[in-house]
């Protein structure tokens, strides 16, 4: 996460040896670092909640997705995975107009469903954003949550993390609009209680894949932050917030095997001297910021040193 | 076609000229931990064989922030000449820390730039023992304990790279300097004591440098 290439953006976790021989994407070799980001997050989180729209649209629709998640799950107990695709498909294709054809009927279970989902991920700050979202609803729900998709739709994102953003929105889309779900279920009185059960299965179904799974382990806010980091500059892998549980024993472990110089404070460094001897690059700047500078050595070998005579 | 010959040709030229010579100078690296007085000794050696200073002294450590190098100075010793770039480092150390300065009256902005390039500075003298030096003068102040871990890791990577080594146990001039705790510390080398400031015993300094360099 801390790591960002200063060229195209792309981000590299603490420790990622991959930068090491310059960006994959574009090649680049600058690199910022943000140390404070993981630590900070919550207030960021904090600030950000109060901003704009954007960043709330994405944490409700993300709430509200996982909500829909949990409910297909709750009423599918088959094999998950296929309905879920299924569903999937068909919110691709109809998603946006079953939203709005659909927007009249849906309104009051809606709001309901969107309640529970809410109360269901366990947070007090969205319970309000969700129960605006749903309650003025239908009308808001494209528009809300198609401006993340659309914020988020970088360069980076677009090839590999455009699938589980749109999906993440599309669950919003069906959650927020018990119609799809009917689409599945045929019944939208059963959706709003298995969202119902669902909230009370929330700490303990299983059978969602990884990033659900965290997200629901996590509180609301740290499970909400690839979409608030893609708000701010930085494009996020979704699932790194698989590493969010430990983030601080994890940084420790890789600082211990890789950083060369550590940023205790500004003005205060710790050296490891054999990583700044055994690597070929080197730093050539650091600022005061935690942003630095390297020098990835490319095709050209130095000669072998060891030859004194 | 012709390009890529042409090219090729010129990199062949370059690293025959660069490494094939014998009469090349060897580059020496002058290290150490900071304030042990490298670039005093730099000084010292590049006044006495050419006229120039290397760079500005002080009492304050990391005065020395980049690698400085004076080239091809020539040391005549019992007949025999040799030929050595010096290369100054950067004090090495595992923590550098702002607030150090500011016992030296410096303002903290100031304080927190020295040590960011000071930092920088180990970087680059870490890189530069990697890649780029022939041979190593390690100085150490024999007024201080030289059993550290930065002293130990640095000889042991010097060691192995099977780089010579001279050992100097500087400051002989101070009271407290403690030769015998140098050598007993880094027994299977050679330790010579000196004072760079005042130039005592350096006349042996380049003889070994003749004999261990040339």
């Amino acid at each position: 996460m801390p790591h960002q290439c200063t060229n195209c953006g792309h981000v590299f976790e603490d420790g990622s040896k991959e930068m090491l021989s310059g960006c994959p994407d574009c090649g680049g070799n600058k690199f910022q670092y943000h140390p404070g980001e993981v630590p900070d997050e919550p207030a960021v989180d904090d600030a950000e909640q109060s901003e704009p729209p954007e960043p709330e649209g994405g944490s409700v629709t993300g709430a509200v997705g996982r909500a829909a998640n949990r409910v297909r799950d709750a009423v599918s107990s088959g094999p998950p995975s296929t309905d879920a695709v299924s569903d999937e498909d068909e919110a691709t294709d109809d998603g946006a107009t079953v939203d709005t054809a659909t927007g009249d009927d849906g309104a009051t279970v809606d709001a309901a469903t969107g309640e529970d989902s809410a109360n269901a991920t366990a947070t007090s700050d969205d319970e309000d954003s969700a129960n605006a979202t749903a309650t003025s609803d239908d009308e808001d729900a494209v528009p809300q949550s198609g401006g993340p998709t659309s914020s988020t739709a970088d360069p980076d994102r677009a090839g590999s993390g455009a699938a589980p953003e749109t999906e993440e929105v599309e669950r919003a889309d069906s959650g927020t609009d018990p119609a799809v779900d009917g689409v599945d279920t045929g019944d939208t009185a059963t959706t709003a209680d298995a969202a119902d059960e669902a909230g009370v299965q929330a700490s303990t179904a299983d059978e969602e894949d990884g990033a659900q799974a965290d997200a629901r382990s996590e509180v609301v806010d740290m499970s909400s932050l690839p979409d608030r980091a893609d708000d701010g500059r930085v494009v996020k892998e979704p699932d790194d917030s698989e590493d969010r549980p430990d983030i601080e024993d994890l940084r420790q472990e890789l600082n211990d095997q890789f950083e060369s110089i550590r940023i205790v404070a500004p003005g205060q460094y710790e050296l490891n001297l054999m990583e700044l001897y055994d690597r070929q690059e080197y730093i050539i700047a650091l600022q005061e910021d935690g942003q630095y500078v390297i020098e990835v050595p490319d095709a050209w070998e130095a000669p072998d040193p060891t030859e004194t005579e | 076609m012709g390009l890529f010959a042409e090219l090729r040709d010129s990199v062949s030229r370059v690293t025959a000229s660069l490494f094939a010579d014998d009469s090349e100078p060897k580059r020496i690296g002058i290290y150490g931990p900071p304030n042990a007085g490298k670039t005093t000794l730099a000084n010292r050696i590049a006044r006495d064989w050419t006229g120039d200073a290397v760079g500005p002294e002080s009492h304050i450590p990391h005065e020395t922030r980049r690698a400085r190098r004076k080239e091809d100075v020539e040391i005549k010793r019992n007949g025999k000449t040799v030929n050595i770039d010096i290369v100054d480092t950067p004090g090495v150390t595992t923590k550098v820390d702002y607030s150090e300065f500011l016992d030296h009256d410096m303002e903290k902005d100031e304080a927190v730039r020295r040590s960011r390039e000071a930092t920088e500075g180990v970087a680059e003298a870490m890189h530069w023992l990697r890649e780029d030096v022939d041979g190593v003068i390690y100085v150490l102040d024999a007024t201080e304990d030289p059993f550290t871990q930065v002293n130990t890791m640095l000889i042991g990577i010097i060691e192995s790279r099977e780089l010579p080594v001279l050992i100097l146990a500087n400051k002989t001039d101070l009271e407290d300097a403690n030769i015998q705790r140098v050598s007993n510390a880094f027994p299977q080398h050679e330790t010579i004591p000196l004072s760079a400031l005042e130039g005592d015993n350096m006349d042996e300094v380049y003889e070994q440098i003749a004999k261990y360099f040339g």
